[in-house]
């Protein structure tokens, strides 16, 4: 309909100052085509125009209304989304500071000085408790040199540790997981069995990390 | 007409129907909205909230206990109680790779039993019973304070009726390694003993809570979570303690106090100059992982701080370094040592065993450890010149450790004393004193006559690193730092020339000791066969670094001061090996001893 308007209206305002006339006579003039007659209406002055909202500001305004709705939509799903994924992130931070705590639990446990001194022990360490001294101002050699004869620590740990039950000895690998092979307990038997042996000759399997220590040979 | 005239009529019945029709229902919405928002809002919004917000509490970590290393002697650490609710325990289905498969609560029971170390019957009979005491029972516990691993076994069965609470507990990862120290708390959490129960208010956290809102499906509402209150951690308390040492120490005293059937020991090693505490061990000891462990209550704490006794010829160096401080004597002060001395006020003075008068210096009657010729030097003070000395040594007052419960030990006011106590204060009988107290004499006369605090606790150390609550390390001079030395060079000959100086000889080191051999009193005003036998002294003597001093009470299969020495020994070489303490350089000074 507008368009009609704008059509009808056009020739209008063109040939209004061919005419001259300040009464706009050529719209009433009967000497128009019939046809063009019925579509003579009112016309709205150019302010009125202006004013009138045109239909593309309404579109636009419906699609960005859609736009935001569409936005605001994938935005929740994204937030949403982003829940559970925050949950299930939360879900193995929590899982994984578990396994953190827990083998730190473990490793302060074995660093204990029971534990410590029992697993040295059954690999065949013997702790000197005859410290010689030898000063070099004068080359004077202060106190008995005397070989090492069994550790100060004794057969057994007289220091308990409730933690270490059921922590098996280093010596004493995968086969006796927690049957009762003790710090504590097998600290009396692996004394009995390796205190006749001197530290030269250890008969008791020597693991990896007594067999990879460098032995000096002096000649 | 006629119609037309019916058919306003009707419409305008219909539409006063209508009218009143949506006045009713307007007027009913009106009604329920009033009730919904007015009458019954705040009800019905707490319960939607009830519905998807959930409360849980943010557990604050109580402090760690450490010792001077930063090794954790006392942690904290999550446990789980695994509880169960008895009404909902029915058999259910389990699906599996294998297909679904029916648990009947007995195998569920079993198999939860066979993770936390019952019987599945003992868990029936949980079960069982909490529905006898009330049919509608939500809530039994199966266990308490299991550790991750068990607490992931038990969660993978997935059993729908097994409910899992946190919990902080107390880890002591040292076993009994200063567990006399560190003390211990309840399962509830409650500090109980120790540095837990002294330290209180360093460790003690505060929890907080957070309320956050949850789907249907149980996964928090982006942007819901409120703390409501934040969870304070505790502090952490530095001790002056070395674990490794501690645990040598412990070790040393443990074997031999079994070795010589002592009733119990002390061993306390210190610190010349700081008064830090590097070790403090007691035998019986405590593993506060396993409180129950050890049967006997008293044996749950720490005697060095909490028992005190007669310590015997310990003291005479107290004496002795009183003596020389008021210039009433030197080291070379000639006496003459007879077997029984009877001043004339009463006062009936024996030595241990019988001997002809002994000509004997200040040096001498330390080596001989006289208390006749003791006697016959402490009685050139006055009785508050003494009880002045050793108010200043520290005795009859706490420690500055800050240990719960410490004894102050007894020492009576000057003008109390009787005769007989007037004499047998000078070489340690009829006042008593903790080991620490005697620690601490021996520090003060090695510390050239400055006696430091007495310092257990570092401090305390805050979440940003900061220290709090550090001890004052301020020294009071008590004796003249010559009267210190004088009495330092008589202790050598001590350790030099006693019938002991075989047997804790530390070669390469100059030291200084004394024993002592005090009867015990039997708490009821008189004495008991057992003796109280006690070495102490301090190494490098030239330029003193640690004070060793260890007791034993009652070792009934060795009755004599030789029951300490070999510990007193093997804990001094230790701690000058491990210290890198220099060895001496000059002999010592011979001094005489006779006459």
């Amino acid at each position: 309909m507008s368009d009609n308007l704008a059509r009808v209206l056009r020739p209008n305002w063109e040939s209004a100052p061919r005419h001259d006339t300040p009464d706009q006579k050529p719209l009433d003039a009967p000497a128009q085509p019939g046809s063009r007659l019925r579509h003579i209406e009112i016309v709205a002055t150019r302010s009125q125009r202006r004013a009138r909202p045109k239909i593309a500001f309404a579109l636009s305004a419906v699609a960005g209304l859609a736009v935001i709705i569409v936005a605001q939509l994938l935005l929740s799903v994204g937030i949403s989304q982003g829940a559970y994924e925050v949950s299930r992130l939360q879900a193995s931070q929590t899982e994984l500071s578990r396994t953190a705590e827990s083998v730190t639990e473990d490793l302060v446990r074995v660093s204990s000085p029971q534990s410590l001194a029992a697993n040295a022990e059954a690999i065949g360490m013997i702790s000197n408790s005859n410290p010689v001294y030898l000063r070099l101002s004068d080359s004077a050699v202060l106190g008995a040199p005397s070989s090492a004869t069994g550790s100060q620590a004794g057969a057994a740990s007289l220091v308990p540790n409730a933690l270490l039950t059921g922590v098996p000895l280093v010596t004493q690998p995968a086969q006796s997981t927690g049957q009762g092979a003790s710090v504590a307990g097998a600290a009396t038997t692996s004394a009995t069995e390796t205190a006749p042996t001197t530290p030269t000759t250890p008969t008791a399997p020597v693991p990896a990390p007594g067999a990879g220590l460098p032995t000096p040979t002096t000649r | 007409m006629g119609v037309s005239a019916r058919s306003t009529r009707s419409g305008k019945r219909r539409i006063a129907i209508t009218v009143v029709l949506l006045f009713a229902i307007v007027a009913l919405f009106v009604v329920r909205l009033v009730d919904i928002q007015v009458v019954r809002a705040d009800t019905l919004s707490a319960d939607s909230l009830g519905n998807r917000s959930v409360e849980q509490p943010i557990y604050g970590s109580r402090g760690d206990i450490v010792d001077a290393n930063g090794v954790v002697l006392a942690g904290t650490v999550m446990r789980y109680n695994i509880t169960l609710s008895p009404r909902n325990a029915v058999e259910f289905t389990r699906k599996t790779a294998a297909g679904d498969q029916t648990v009947t609560v007995a195998q569920a029971a079993a198999e939860v039993g066979a993770i936390t170390g019952q019987t599945g019957d003992a868990i029936l009979a949980i079960i069982s019973s909490s529905l006898a005491a009330d049919p509608a029972s939500d809530y039994a516990i199966v266990t308490k304070a299991v550790d991750v691993s068990v607490f992931r076994a038990v969660d993978a069965l997935e059993i729908p009726w097994i409910y899992f609470e946190k919990k902080p507990g107390r880890v002591y990862p040292d076993g009994a390694v200063a567990g006399n120290l560190v003390g211990f708390t309840s399962s509830e959490g409650e500090a109980q003993a120790g540095l837990e129960l002294g330290q209180d208010s360093c460790l003690a956290s505060t929890n907080g809570t957070e309320t956050y809102e949850k789907g249907a499906d149980g996964v928090r509402l982006p942007q819901s979570t409120v703390t409501e209150k934040a969870a304070v951690d505790g502090g952490d308390v530095v001790t002056t303690i070395d674990s490794d040492l501690e645990w040598f120490v412990q070790q040393a005293l443990a074997k031999q106090a079994q070795a010589t059937g002592a009733a119990w020991g002390t061993v306390v090693v210190q610190e010349v100059k700081t008064g830090k505490l590097v070790a403090v061990a007691d035998y019986p000891s405590v593993d506060p992982n396993n409180v129950n462990g050890t049967a006997n209550p008293d044996d749950r704490g720490s005697r060095a701080f909490t028992a005190s006794f007669e310590p015997g010829s310990t003291f005479k160096a107290l004496t002795a370094a009183s003596v020389l401080d008021a210039g009433k004597a030197t080291v070379g002060t000639q006496v003459v040592a007879p077997y029984r001395y009877l001043p004339g006020n009463g006062a009936n003075i024996n030595d241990s065993s019988g001997h002809a008068d002994l000509h004997l210096t200040l040096t001498g009657v330390l080596i001989e450890s006289s208390n006749t010729g003791m006697s016959k030097f402490g009685e050139l003070l006055t009785d508050k010149q003494r009880y002045d000395y050793m108010t200043k040594f520290g005795l009859g007052t706490e420690t500055e450790a800050g240990f719960p419960a410490e004894d102050t030990g007894i020492l009576h006011p000057y003008d109390e004393w009787d005769p007989q106590t007037k004499y047998a204060t000078m070489f340690g009988q009829g006042l008593t004193t903790t080991a620490l107290q005697v620690s601490s004499i021996y520090q003060t006369i090695a510390n050239k006559g400055v006696r430091m605090p007495v310092q257990l606790v570092a401090g305390c150390r805050q979440a940003d690193g900061t220290m709090t609550n550090v001890p004052a390390a301020a020294g009071t001079q008590v004796v003249s730092a010559s009267a210190a030395h004088d009495t330092s060079d008589m202790l050598e000959m001590v350790y030099q020339k006693a019938w002991l100086s075989k047997v804790w000889n530390i070669p390469g080191y100059r030291v200084a000791t004394k024993t002592g051999t005090a009867q015990m009193p039997d708490g009821h005003g008189g004495y008991t066969h057992g003796y109280l036998v006690s070495v102490s002294g301090f190494a490098p003597a030239d330029d003193p670094e640690y004070v060793v001093s260890v007791s034993l009470a009652d070792p009934v299969k060795l009755n004599t001061s030789a029951a300490p020495a070999p510990i007193f020994q093997e804990v001094m070489s230790q701690v000058l090996k491990k210290y890198r303490a220099v060895p001496s350089g000059a002999p010592a000074p011979a001094l005489p001893g006779t006459w």
